[in-house]
Order: C-alpha cells, then structure tokens, then sequence
C-alpha cells in the first residue's frame, strides 16, 4: 500500500488541492467556481487517462470511448429506469473495465502507433453506434440529464460540484501515486520502458497492461458519468469524440506524464488557457474558438519535443540532481 | 444480382480515388515509419484549396491540381523542416504527439480561417451522368479516379525505375544500412515528406466535387487510409492499391446492404480485425510489421 | 537441471537450431560457442521461453517448458539476459535492479535493500542514482548482469556479457561470474571471446549452422578438428585475396 516513502515529496499537490478545497469558502464568483470545477474534472480525467498512456505507456487516442460509456450509462439508467446515478456511474465502471479488456488485448497484439489507431477506431465505433441507436440511446439527438436535488441523486450546488470533482481528483491523484511507489508500479516502469526486459525478469506484462489499461477505462467512465450530470447532456458527437480523447492526452503530457501531479497541472494550464482565450475572443467571431486550439496544438508540438517531461520535468530539472523519476 | 455492375464500378471508381490517398500515406509511412496523423488534413486542405479555386475563380479542380502539386510539395518541405525533422528518432510517442498536434493545428486554422460551414465545390462534370450498362456514375467519379490512377501509377512508376526512388526503397529497408552507403537520409525524408504530402493535397483536390468540405473531413479519410496502408502491407505500393480495392468494395457493398449510416462502422471493425489477424496486411510479409518498429 | 532433447527452430526456409540436445546440471558453469549465425541467441530464446520450438523439448528440473511465457519460465529460477543489453533507460540503475528483485520479494523497502546488496557485488554502488541511459556500455553489461541476479535464478543464462567491454573492465566481469559460480549459482554461458570463455568454463558446447558439433573440456574443444574447421572456414572467407 502507501507507506511513508510515497507522500515525500507530494507538498506541491498538497498546497494544490488544499487550495482547491478552500476555495468556495473564500470566493464567491460563480464562474471561477466552475472553472475549478472543469480543471478538476479535466485533471481527474486525464490523470485517468494517465494510468494507461503514462504510467503502463500505451498511448490511447480513444479514450472517450470509456467516457462516453460512463456519460451514457449514467444518463440512460437515470432516464430510463430513475436509477441514481451513482448507479450509473457503477455500471458505466464495469462496462468500461470490460471493454478496457478489449484494449488491452490489443494493446498485447499491437505496437505504438498502431495501437493508438486501433483505439482511434474504437471510440469511433462507439460514437457511430450511439449516435444512430434511436432506440437504445436517442440517436443523434442525444440525452438529456434530469437535475434532481440531492446527493443520491447528484442534484447539487456548485459548491457540492466542486467537491465531488476534488474528491474524483483526490481519487486518481491517489491510484497514480500508489502506481509510482507500489510493486505494481515499479513492474509497470520496466514494462514501459522495455517489454522484453521485463518478461525476462519475471513480469507478466501481458497482464499487467491489460489491468492498467482497464483501471484507466474504469476511471475515465466514473469521470464521464459525473460529467454527465454536471452538465445535463450527453451529446454522442462530444462524449466519443476524438478531441476528447486528444485532451485527455494533452493535459497529462503537457503537465508531465507518469507524474502523479502531472496530469493535473496540465489541467490548470490548458483549462485557464482555454476560459481565457473562449472569454477573449468570445463576441470577435464564432470561428475564434479554434484559436485556443490552435494554441494547444503548438504547444503540444513544442512541449513533445522540447520538455518531453513536461511541466513536472521542468521543476524537477531545476537545481535537482540526476534522479531516476520526477515525483509531484 | 441487378446491382452488380453498379457495385462494381462504384467500387473500382471509389478505389481508385482511395489508393490515391493511401499512396501517400504508404509513401510516407513506408519509408519514414512516421505515422502521421496529420495526414487527413492535408487532404482537407487540398479540398479548401480546389473550393476557393473554383469559388474565386471558376477555376475547374483539375486545372487547380496543376497548382497544387507545387504548392503541397512546397508546404511538405515546410512542415517537414518545422515540425517532422526533429523528431524522426525519436520514440512513437513523441511521433504521435507531433503529428497529432500538427492535425489540430491545421484543422483549427482552417476553421478559424474559413468557419465550419460545409461547402461546395460543383463544377458541370459533377451534374453529368454516364452509364455503363446498368450502372450509373458522374463524370467527376471518372476524371478523379483517372487522374489517381496515373498519379499513383507514375509514384509507383518513380519508386521503381529512378534512382531516387530506389534510394528511398532502400531507406524503407534499413535506415542505418542506408547512412552507412551514403545516402542523406535527410534528404530522402524531406523528399518523401513533400511528395506524400503532395500526394494526399492532390487526392482532396480530386475528391472535392464528391463530398463535402469542411475542417474536420480530413478524420473520416486518414483512418480510412490507415485500413488501406495496414490491409496492403505497410510500405507496399502495390499492396496499397490492391487494399484500396478491398476497402472501397467493402464499403460499397457495406452501403448496399446495411445503408450508408453503419458503413463506418464496417470499415473500422475491418480495420481492428486486420490489425489482430494479419497485422503484416493481405500481401505484407509476416512479421513485416515488426520491421523498423 | 536444464536438459535439452532434439531442439529445433526453423524460420521460414532457415533451420537456426537443428537437434540440439544439451545437459546442465546444478552448479555447472556451462560456455556455448560457434560463428557468427550459428544459433546462439535463437537457443537462449527457446530456453527462456521467448520462442518456442518447432520440434524437441526444453526441461527445467524435469518440467516441460513448452508453451509456457518468459515471464513464468524466469520465477521457476530461470533468468537470461540480452546480448544488446535492454537496459530500463529512463530509471536508475538502484530502479532497474529493484525491478528485478521485485520479482522474488514483495515489499518495495524490501527490494530496495536487496537491491542495494546485489549492487554493492556488481560493483555499482557507486551508480545507484544515475539513470541507466546515462551509463556506458561496460556499466551497461554489468547492470545487466546485476539486475537478473536481482531474480534470485538458480540458472543464469549470460549472452554475450564480455562484448564491448575494455580489458580493464574484462577482468572484473570475469571475477563476478567466478564468483557467483563459486556461491552456488549454475551458469550457462554464451560467449564469442575465446580467451575468456576457454578459461572460465568447465564445459563448452560448440554450436555451428544451428547444430551441437562438440561438447567437451576447453582444452579438448581447443583440439577439436571439427571447432577449428568451423572457425577457420570463417577466417577463411573473410581473409583478403
């Protein structure tokens, strides 16, 4: 489990989330709340996302496929059958951890790229099916979530928001440190940084991707059914949507992948880049959305080749000796 | 079976239209072992490119094309000394991401430039109908699907029999094998970057009388594509046209039978399928896939 | 310990290792030669399960092996290493050894002491913090070496340890697998430093176009016709007109 050895070093996380935490006490503004809220969920998210693309190294550019599987099952247990949603979120975990399965199966088969494209291909499939399923799932048109106050029901203010949406953080920030200082973490490097290596010392790598790829899709799909309800619609074109993916990818790498923090200060960077710049151009021209985008896509360009470690190696790198892991 | 004929050629039509993309991308992948997820957006601007042609001035796709070849392979070498060159060794994670983040770049500049409004390029050849027998197809079909078949005829013809070409078969092969005879590798990628770049640009060029033209279009092709190169056998020109006969008859007969809504769906479970069967592709050596990895 | 029965690997048209049987018992320290292509590497991958044999049968203390992962063969007390060593890059050299101790010992605290030991033998305490990627090739070989010791093998197949490394850094290699013999540890040994290997091994098999042509004490195989023929039918080709 978590010893001692694991929290050294987690002051900066600390000071973060603390911050996090106190915040609705001492700012009232409701659209800073919410954007706390969204660096959180993004954070959470791609600190899910983390599991599998940082930590175990298979890089998935579909992992809105696990999302929108936690977004649908939320909304549609709770409009069709009046379930809570915590129900759903359930349910979308389970459903995830088996179509995680899936991937990981052929993560085992497939290299890199390749990988990265069958994932592509995965979520969408998923978004084709669920955009066209009038039955099951309302086709195109889409879900919409029902608001019913109270906690079963998810039906809360945007205090109680911020504070499910740090408890998610909370959650992810820490499975990624018990995979940075666990056994399973440590096989999960060497399994990372060389396949074969790591078979020969005894690894069952096959395996173990497998289960971190699955954890990541369980994660991903409780973060998809709480998004769900926060925002009251399930929209099949954004939930299995390959920006979606791209994002989840983005915030971890840019904040620094297989770090725990990483993902996380990706999030407050990317996510205030995004309210800024939305804020900014908003009355110029509907198509200045794209800008922010733009913007992303320079930089991931930039920080992928220039800082690979991301924003956590750059403060590790400064006046820190030749250590094997950057820890945040 | 009434509807044979009409399959077949609208099969063969869409094929040849699809190897067009794919020789590109086969080019690109071949011999650089970049996958290259920018790929599809370029072909985007291809058809940005034919559009604004025709809307500022009249002019007909295929008389853009002319323009285009020069102007694509212009911006290849562009994009390749900016963005690919730094990071041809690196781990294909840091290939993904660049290329990925060269896609939401361009993707966004055209929306930003030119809105996500669908537009239209409709010049006379597309309203115009022929017929073989019982089958129906406009003359842009005819013209797009010739100019790809020459166009990938002559790349493949260049692979073969120039000296250039060969060299860049050679560094497909063994990028390390081709440094030590003295080949500039660099040259041979920025070469194969702008030619598969002029390639795709032609291809959009070529399509946009048949479809839409929008930012994103570009998504729906590059996987497509991806089934071409990985059905023909990674770097396989020959291999790559024979896959976009096989994806463009799936599709058609996709469409036929279960309607064009669930034919996406069709050619991406043939795309996991292949890469868990026969990753190494229908005609691709096994363990081919291995190569260069 | 280890037996080998009529072991054969055919890729496509080419036969890598043709009937090959061999026998180590515990405590052997068993060296395997031949040219370049005789089949060295394939035979390690079939023994360590990285491939598996077309025809024949490997055996780990009377256990077929057949079928069965890497990863599994290695926790009945098999390890091997590369002959291009794979090193964890990113990590550091304490990192890469935990990982292999993390094999036999569950607890992380744990792992890091036993790490530490096996470190302090090999000779790279003095490197415990330096990311692996940042070591030469002579440090590399020899973390190689100290991280599949980490396993806790009873068998350690060595491929190639001795290449690229300097005459000051062949000297202690050779100590350390002196060493580790004299502890106990059965060894299997591939080698293309004659030199070294004639000394070190008690026995030597000579592998040639995938097939066992000898197996005998070095100074036999040393007057073996058949070994000399071998190696000098390459020298042969290779020597200038």
């Amino acid at each position: 489990m978590i010893g001692a050895g694991a929290l050294r070093g987690r002051a900066p996380a600390a000071l973060l989330f603390g911050a996090f935490a106190l915040a609705p006490v001492v700012v009232r503004d409701a659209f800073f709340l919410d954007s706390l809220v969204l660096i959180l969920m993004w954070g959470a998210l791609s600190g899910a996302w983390n599991i599998a693309g940082g930590y175990a190294g298979q890089v998935s550019l579909g992992h809105a496929a696990f999302f929108g599987i936690g977004a649908y099952s939320a909304a549609l247990l709770g409009t069709r059958w009046a379930l809570s949603p915590w129900l759903g979120l359930a349910a979308g975990a389970v459903v995830s951890v088996l179509a995680g399965c899936v991937l990981g199966y052929l993560s085992n088969r497939l290299k890199g790229p390749y990988f990265a494209l069958a994932t592509i291909a995965f979520a969408q499939v998923l978004l084709i099916v669920a955009s066209r399923w009038r039955g099951f799932t309302q086709g195109s048109e889409g879900i919409p979530v029902p608001f019913r106050p109270g906690l079963w029901t998810l039906g809360v203010d945007r205090r109680g928001w911020l504070y499910l949406a740090l408890g998610l953080a909370l959650t992810v920030y820490l499975v990624e440190v018990y995979l940075e200082s666990s056994r399973i973490g440590y096989q999960l490097a060497g399994v990372r940084e060389d396949e074969d290596a790591a078979e020969a010392l005894g690894i069952a790598t096959r395996r173990l991707r497998v289960w971190s790829i699955s954890a990541s899709a369980a994660l991903t799909a409780v973060g998809g059914a709480l998004w769900a309800q926060y925002v009251g619609f399930v929209d099949p074109f954004y939930v299995f949507s390959i920006d979606l993916s791209i994002r989840f990818a983005l915030n971890a790498i840019i904040g620094g992948l297989a770090t725990a923090l990483g993902p996380f200060l990706g999030s407050l960077l990317i996510t205030t880049l995004e309210t800024s710049l939305r804020a900014t151009f908003a009355g110029v021209r509907a198509g200045f959305t794209g800008v922010y985008l733009i913007v992303y896509g320079c930089l991931l360009i930039v920080v992928v080749r220039f800082a690979p470690d991301g924003l956590s190696g750059l403060a590790a790198r400064r006046g820190r000796r030749d250590s094997s892991r950057a820890r945040a | 079976m009434q509807a044979l004929p009409q399959l077949v050629v609208s099969s063969l039509l869409l094929g040849g239209i699809y190897a067009l993309i794919a020789v590109g991308l086969t080019l690109i992948f071949g011999v650089m072992r970049v996958v290259n997820f920018a790929h599809g957006e370029f072909l985007m601007l291809g058809m940005y490119l034919a559009f604004w042609a025709f809307t500022l001035w009249g002019l007909d796709p295929y008389v853009t094309l002319v323009v285009e070849v020069p102007l694509f392979f212009a911006a290849g070498l562009l994009t390749y000394a900016l963005v690919v060159r730094g990071v041809i060794g690196a781990s294909h994670n840091v290939q993904i991401f660049t290329t990925v983040g060269l896609s939401i770049v361009l993707q966004n500049l055209a929306l930003v430039a030119w809105t996500g409004d669908f537009r239209f390029v409709r010049p006379w050849e597309a309203s115009v109908v022929l017929h073989a027998g019982t089958a129906a197809f406009n003359v842009s079909q005819l013209i797009a699907c010739a100019v790809a078949g020459v166009l990938t005829a002559g790349l493949v013809a260049f692979m073969k029999w120039t000296h250039t070409g060969r060299v860049m078969r050679a560094t497909a092969q063994d990028r390390d094998a081709a440094t030590l005879m003295g080949i500039d590798t660099d040259r041979v990628y920025r070469l194969t970057w702008a030619m598969g770049t002029a390639a795709v640009g032609a291809a959009g060029v070529l399509v946009a009388p048949l479809y839409s033209v929008y930012p994103t279009a570009g998504l729906q092709f590059v996987l497509l594509a991806y089934v071409v190169v990985v059905l023909g056998g990674l770097g396989d020109m020959l291999g790559a046209l024979a896959g976009s006969l096989v994806v463009a008859a799936v599709e058609v007969a996709g469409s036929y039978l279960f309607g064009t809504a669930w034919k996406e769906v069709l050619y991406f479970v043939l795309f996991i399928a292949v890469l868990v069967l026969r990753p190494a592709g229908l005609f691709g050596q096994r363990g081919a896939e291995m190569l260069g990895a | 310990m280890l037996a080998l029965e009529g072991v054969t690997k055919r890729f496509g048209g080419l036969t890598a290792v043709r009937g090959v049987d061999l026998r180590v018992e515990r405590g052997d320290l068993v060296g395997v030669i031949g040219p370049n292509g005789a089949g060295k590497t394939t035979l390690f991958n079939l023994i360590a399960g990285f491939q598996r044999p077309d025809a024949g049968h490997v055996r780990l203390d009377g256990v077929d092996l057949a079928g069965q992962e890497p990863h599994t063969i290695c926790r009945r007390g098999l390890t091997r290493t590369f002959q291009i060593v794979k090193p964890f890059g990113n990590l550091s050299v304490e990192d890469n050894v935990m990982i292999g101790a993390l094999t036999r010992v569950a607890s992380v605290r744990r792992a890091r002491r036993e790490a530490a030991a096996v470190l302090e033998a090999c000779g790279l305490g003095p490197f415990r913090a330096t990311r692996a990627r940042a070591l030469p090739i002579g440090l590399r070989k020899r973390l190689e070496v100290a991280r599949a010791l980490a396993t806790g093998p009873r068998l350690l197949l060595l491929d190639e340890v001795l290449a690229g490394l300097n005459p000051a850094e062949l000297g202690p290699m050779l100590d350390l697998i002196r060493r580790l013999h004299a502890e106990g540890l059965t060894l299997l040994v591939i080698e293309h430093i004659m030199a070294a290997i004639m000394r070190l091994a008690q026995r030597i098999v000579v592998l040639h176009h995938g097939e066992k042509i000898a197996e005998d004490v070095p100074a036999g195989i040393a007057r073996d016709p058949r070994v000399i023929d071998a190696y000098l039918g390459e020298e042969f080709v290779l020597a200038p007109a």
